[in-house]
């Protein structure tokens, strides 16, 4: 294999590519978008999206028995729940902010302060009057990997969840406060029962798939079931459906969502993609992949859009581009909905982060996310301001060392807490982070209303309370060597352990800080980069002793029980403690906001105190944007899963 | 000749066979597997333990590796290569299109470098040890040190930022920019113009290497008794040159480029990430760090097929470039 | 007189009268001394010093972390020696390293009295107080380049070594026995050739917990010597035919003899080629493997780390420039010495002196 000098005379070629194999991950990160691979996938953009889980435990539609409408209708004593625009919330919202800056002031900046940060969203974020927008524009988005599928239920990658939310269809979303509705553009209204047991949606009428046939209620019943079915390999799964018993349409337009129990998470579980039953009814049982029969592998290239754009072409490896539906703004020769900015969007796939900013410098791209370096050297120029501008704002995304629990290092809370004290976290956000990231002290993000009123006091270094503790723990020196030890089971362990990390060069700075760090105190960390993939493995099978990696935040805090329960998945350091598992059973239950708030508050105290991880910082989102481009708006997922994400942007028409 | 061969393409398949039930098991003894990745990232993503196991069965996970390969050979014999795991295409789709890219710029880049590295490489030991052959060899090895991702970016300033606009300018990225339905004509020279930079990445990295292997070969067959024959004889230093050494440096060639074969359907990783060109480069590298069995195994297979014809090649060339040589 | 002197003998008299073969071998033990004496020529632990009364040699900690002396950790010194030497005992003494920098971390402010914190990202431009400029993260790059020749030398002659050695046996086996011999060989060379390097690395790093830079050698010597095993075979299929071979049989040399007397010394110079290329090369092989997790663990310094620094931030010119140069040096270096040793080593040669 042409991976090695000198093999072969080629080598030269060769041996590039095993550097390569090393820089690439590292530089490029996972082939993905410059997101740790272990933040989360958007809940649902603007049109909802989530893949669901089929849950063979759950019951399949067929031995669910549904009530009667009527039956239901007496009994279920509803309550109306929000239905809305995501345009026009967005709207609203801006009308209440203060305009700081105007539109010539604001490009003319350059952004080097927050203040400066702050004019440009101000100015460039808001939403053009009636017929500013140039309707027959295109918009060049980048992405760094391509799609494998474009089928709405196997989705998994961010570039396949940006494409979904343009092309794909959709009940509910979520505004830029995480405060789900249901979508104006095809709902009619949508109602709770007072038990909380049903969900009862009014479709509209007047929506078409790509090809011209009706969207009903019917769509969505079948992509459940099709869903649920334990034959369909569903890759990016999701806690959702599996919580539903059922979901029925008694007509074309009325829908029902069965739930098993009031929780106040039930929205999220109703919030997942649909798939065309015209289409996929006759060919979903002969081929269960939804990948293999020709049929499949045709609508694969084409295939059947439910949302404002469909899928024009692809370019593998390359490009997709989505055109404007018509059908999807006018029904019957009516304008029945507000068409969308932008006649095109095209994904244009550029894997090399310095590639992508010489595509935006020249016009090429309209938006990238720039990595922290890009952000502090590479976009200050001249030759960066000619055509472009940038911004940025918090992300509910925060990075941590993970420590193992069941190692006997991290045992004792009180050397988690020496470590905490021992990491020089100022530096860290100075140096390494450039300062431009905000400390992070807990789970939840600080302002948010599951973190609590009280502010967590993000750790600082303290060398002397770090050793104080670990003497306390009884790691000290004993042989004398200049490394702590302690005895266990009648040997003599050194503080000797290893860190994993992703290759990133960034966080395997961070690393070396606390290496650097521990050093002083007389612990001693081998800090071990390892392959994404097997990096995954390790945490998954807890086969390591600690790591540093980080979280995206869920759209509900409910989704962090997973990582905090006893047992669960990906409670990864092993940590258990009965009322942290009490309060997240709880949480979901409390269908009062502040009630609910202060349940999340307390575990984030009790996480605290515990320390199984030191956290390190939430992390900005960092975007170039083409000074063409307007109408971006930063929510804690970034400017485009939410709700209307990416439909903000528009370009002004030509004067 | 015909006993030969025969008996080589049944060595080559023995030799298949162990290189694929190597490769199959090493692979399934990477750390992860294709699910790993995708489970990995978002803690609202709860998998429960019957549904992991049902995932595994269906992507064949929870048979051995020795039965995995045996269904996989299996599968190969009846002509089918399976289908990736991540991209959900059947990996002869996936090879296919990617293979042509591919070749377009390492068959290009290769015929470039022989092109030029031969005339150097006689050169250069034409005037071996003068300031001319010094300063060249100099030039080609700093060459060789200059690393492909700084010259990539360089280019790229150079030729896409730079010269925008002017007559010089050339694609930062990717394959083509018309649509596929645009003309023929147009058509091949947009991607020529797209893979002119790739192509120049790829052919300067090898060149100081194969400039200096020719001379080295040179340098060794011109002191044979038969060149003094040939001096004395009267002939030109030119004529010495190709007429008489370089045919006898044949067989170390004929081994290079026996060994070249199946770098041409290789690719080139940063090259083709850079430039974001399609090529088979990516594909490899990807389908490893997603444990991508089926295509892993699929490229593998290629690439070994390709190098034992190279070899086979490379060794039936020998007898017909020098006839005292005989492989039989 | 020449008589006397074995073969190599006359070999390494011959290369002594080549001028520019004896610079580039000069370099390369050059190189070699630097990695040596690293830790006295660029470090922040004294190369010798006098505390509490006795002597101690606190920069031998570059080469294993076990030398560092304990007592520095007991009087919690915590990593900086010249504030901490004088202030708990005015009577100690220090011989420094040449230049006061570490390759591992930056130094911090006033560590070494009246000197400021290394510059880090873009300021770190070289510049009087750091001729080779700084990185990222503010340590200095000579001091890398310094330390970082250990691994350059070591990974490319002990990696080469065992490629070399291999190749070289395996082709000569093949190319001279023929037979069923070359076909066993042969056949081990395609199965060799077409296991893919990056699968089988992932898959040792299943079962080796902590993959060290000796890992990362073995692993670069076992994958890389098929290239030269092709090319040796190549070679002896073509030679063993020649008279001198014959009459070496004649006059009754066994094949070992003849193997390495006779038709190895006329082989050399394709073989030569890409083993002295490959001692470059494995320089940058080495810090991609050691971005999967084999080699020393990170902070490294080695040449390869310096020029991965440099991808994200290409504006930082001295990250390319300086690792580059080197490397470039090394690269001419090696290949002259191979030519040197090519010509030296030609028995034609030699008839030709005579």
């Amino acid at each position: 294999m042409p991976l090695f000098l000198p093999r072969h005379p080629h080598g030269p070629a060769g041996w590039r590519c095993l550097l390569a194999a090393g820089v690439a991950v590292a530089v490029v990160g996972c082939g993905r978008s410059e997101k740790p691979r272990l933040v989360a996938e958007p809940e649902s953009p603007a049109a909802p999206v989530m893949p669901p889980e089929p849950g063979p435990a759950a019951p399949a539609e067929a031995t669910f028995l549904p009530p009667s409408l009527a039956d239901l209708d007496r009994d279920a004593k509803w309550i109306d729940r929000p239905v809305k625009q995501g345009l026009a919330v967005l709207r609203e919202q801006q009308a209440k902010e203060p305009v700081l800056a105007s539109v010539a002031e604001a490009l003319a900046l350059r952004n080097d302060s927050p203040e400066a940060n702050a004019k440009i969203l101000s100015a460039l974020g808001r939403l053009p009057e009636p017929g500013a927008a140039d309707s027959s524009a295109r918009l060049d988005r980048h992405v760094t990997g391509d799609l494998s599928s474009t089928n709405p239920i196997l989705i998994s990658s961010s570039a396949e969840f940006d494409i979904l939310g343009l092309t794909g269809f959709g009940l509910f979303s979520f505004d830029r406060a995480l405060e789900p509705f249901a979508s104006a553009e095809t709902v009619v209204s949508w109602q709770t029962s007072a038990d909380g047991l049903y969900d009862r949606i009014v479709m509209r009428d007047d929506l078409v798939w790509s090809d011209g046939t009706p969207i009903t209620a019917h769509d969505i019943a079948f992509t459940y079931r099709v869903i649920m079915d334990p034959r369909v390999p569903v890759p990016a799964v999701r806690s959702g459906t599996d919580q539903l018993k059922g979901v029925h349409a008694y007509d074309d337009h009325t829908l029902v969502f069965f739930h098993k129990e009031p929780l106040a998470t039930n929205i999220w579980n109703i919030n997942f993609p649909v798939l065309p039953r015209h289409i996929y009814a006759s060919t979903w049982e002969e081929d269960p992949t939804l990948k293999d029969s020709p049929e499949h592998v045709a609508l694969e290239e084409k295939p059947v859009c439910g949302g404002p754009y469909e899928i024009l072409a692809r370019k593998r490896g390359q490009e997709i581009v989505l055109r404007r539906r018509d059908n999807w703004s006018t029904f019957q020769g009516k304008v029945v909905r507000e068409p969308p900015y932008f006649r095109d969007v095209r994904f244009r796939i550029i894997e090399d982060p310095n590639t992508a900013l010489l595509a935006l410098k020249s016009g090429e791209i309209d938006e990238m996310i720039l990595q922290p370096e890009q952000w502090t050297t590479q976009t200050v120029d001249d030759g960066f301001y000619e055509l472009n501008t940038k911004a940025t704002a918090p992300e509910w995304v925060s990075f941590h060392f993970a420590w193992n629990i069941d190692e006997p290092f991290f045992a004792d809370r009180r050397v988690r807490r020496a470590m905490s004290y021992a990491f020089d976290h100022d530096r860290m956000l100075e140096k390494i982070c450039l300062g431009l990231y905000q400390p992070c002290a807990g789970n939840f993000p600080p302002g948010s209303w599951m973190a609590g009123t009280k502010p967590l006091v993000p750790y600082k270094q303290d060398l002397d309370k770090a050793e104080t503790l670990l003497d306390e723990a009884g790691w000290s020196d004993h042989d004398n060597d200049g490394i702590r030890d302690k005895e266990i089971d009648g040997q003599l362990v050194p503080f000797e352990f290893t860190m994993l990390v992703n290759q990133q060069p960034f966080r395997i700075a961070i690393c070396t800080l606390l290496k650097e760090n521990l050093e002083q105190i007389g612990v001693i960390v081998n800090v071990r980069p390892v392959e994404v993939t097997a990096l995954q493995e390790m945490m998954q099978k807890r086969t390591f002793q600690a790591c540093l990696s980080g979280w995206g935040s869920g759209t509900d805090p409910d989704t962090s029980e997973n990582i905090w329960k006893t047992g669960e998945m990906r409670n990864y350091s092993g940590y258990s403690n009965p009322e942290v598992d009490r309060l997240f059973a709880e949480g979901r239950r409390e269908l009062d906001r502040s009630r609910r708030g202060e349940k999340y508050a307390r575990i984030q105290e009790i996480l605290y105190d515990d320390q199984p991880y030191t956290w390190l910082f939430w992390r900005n989102s960092f975007y170039g944007f083409s000074k063409s481009l307007r109408g971006y708006v930063f929510s804690p997922r970034g400017p485009f899963h939410y709700s209307p994400g990416s439909g903000s942007l528009w370009k002004p028409r030509a004067e | 000749m015909a006993t030969y061969l025969l008996r080589r393409l049944l060595l080559g398949c023995v030799t298949l066979v162990a290189i694929t039930v190597v490769v199959y098991g090493l692979a399934r003894s990477m750390p992860g597997n294709p699910l790993t990745a995708q489970l990995g990232e978002d803690p609202s993503r709860k998998v429960s333990a019957a549904d992991y196991e049902r995932m595994q069965r269906a992507y064949g996970l929870d048979r051995s590796w020795p039965e995995g390969y045996l269904q996989w050979a299996g599968n190969l014999l009846r002509g089918d290569l399976g289908r990736s795991i991540t991209r959900k295409q059947p990996v002869t789709t996936l090879i296919g299109e990617r293979l042509g890219p591919t070749l377009l710029v390492s068959g290009t880049a290769f015929l470039l470098i022989w092109m030029l590295a031969i005339p150097l490489g006689l050169y250069a030991s034409a005037r071996a040890g003068t300031v001319d052959e010094r300063g060249v060899s100099l030039v080609l090895y700093a060459l060789y040190s200059f690393p492909t991702f700084v010259a990539a970016l360089l280019l790229q300033i150079v030729f896409s930022v730079w010269s925008k606009g002017t007559a010089w300018e050339l694609p930062l990225f990717g394959m083509t920019s018309l649509p596929p339905d645009a003309p023929l004509a147009a058509r091949i020279v947009d991607v020529a113009r797209h893979m002119i930079l790739p192509v120049v990445c790829q052919t300067y990295v090898s060149l100081a290497y194969d400039t200096r292997f020719i001379r080295a070969t040179m340098a060794e067959a011109v002191r044979q008794d038969y060149i003094r024959t040939a001096r004395a004889k009267g002939a030109g230093p030119w004529r010495v040159l190709v007429r008489h050494a370089f045919r006898n440096t044949l067989i170390p060639l004929v081994t290079l480029l026996g060994l070249s074969l199946p770098a041409l359907v290789g690719g080139s990783i940063i090259i083709e990430q850079i430039f974001t060109w399609p090529g088979m480069g990516r594909l490899f590298f990807e389908s490893i760090r997603e444990r991508d069995y089926p295509t892993i195994m699929g490229l593998t297979l290629m690439f070994s097929v390709l190098t034992l014809l190279g070899q086979l090649l490379a060794d039936l060339l020998y007898s017909a470039v020098d006839p005292r040589v005989s492989v039989e | 007189m020449a008589a006397v002197d074995g073969f190599w003998g006359q070999a390494w008299r011959r290369y002594r009268r080549r001028p520019l073969a004896m610079a580039a071998l000069l370099f390369v033990v050059g190189l070699a001394a630097v990695a040596v004496l690293a830790p006295a020529i660029a470090g922040t632990k004294p190369v010798v010093c006098r505390y509490k009364g006795r002597l101690y040699a606190p920069c031998l900690a570059y080469f294993d972390r076990r030398l560092e002396p304990a007592i520095f950790a007991k009087d919690k010194f915590r990593g900086s020696y010249p504030r901490n030497l004088a202030a708990k005992d005015p009577q100690s003494w220090a011989i420094w390293p040449l230049v006061f920098q570490d390759p591992y971390r930056a130094v911090r402010a006033d560590e070494w009295p009246g000197r400021p914190e290394n510059p880090a990202m873009d300021k770190g431009v070289p510049s009087r107080a750091h001729p080779f400029g700084t990185d990222q993260a503010g340590v200095d790059v000579f001091a890398k380049m310094v330390h970082g020749t250990t691994v350059a030398l070591l990974v490319g002659f002990v990696s080469m070594g065992i490629a070399g050695t291999i190749g070289i046996v395996v082709g000569a086996l093949g190319g001279y026995c023929g037979g069923w011999v070359d076909a066993l060989t042969s056949r081990i060379t395609e199965i060799v050739m077409c296991v893919p390097t990056l699968v089988l690395i992932l898959a040792i790093m299943a079962i080796i917990e902590k993959p060290t830079i000796w890992h990362t050698m073995a692993i670069i010597g076992f994958t890389g010597w098929t290239g030269i095993a092709r090319l040796t075979r190549g070679e002896f299929l073509r030679l063993k035919g020649a008279e001198y071979v014959t009459a070496a049989r004649a006059a009754g040399a066994g094949p070992v003899r003849i193997m390495l007397r006779h038709i190895l010394p006329n082989a050399l110079a394709p073989i030569l080629v890409p083993i002295t290329f490959g001692i470059a090369a494995a320089i940058l092989v080495e810090s991609g493997l050691s971005f999967l997790g084999f080699g020393s663990p990170p902070p490294t310094a080695s040449w390869g780390s310096i020029l991965n620094g440099a991808r994200s931030n290409l504006g930082m010119w001295w990250l390319v420039v300086f690792p580059g140069v080197a490397i470039f040096l090394t690269v001419l270096a090696y290949n002259l010495v191979g030519e040197g040793l090519q010509e030296a080593t030609d028995p034609r040669l030699r008839e030709a002196r005579k």
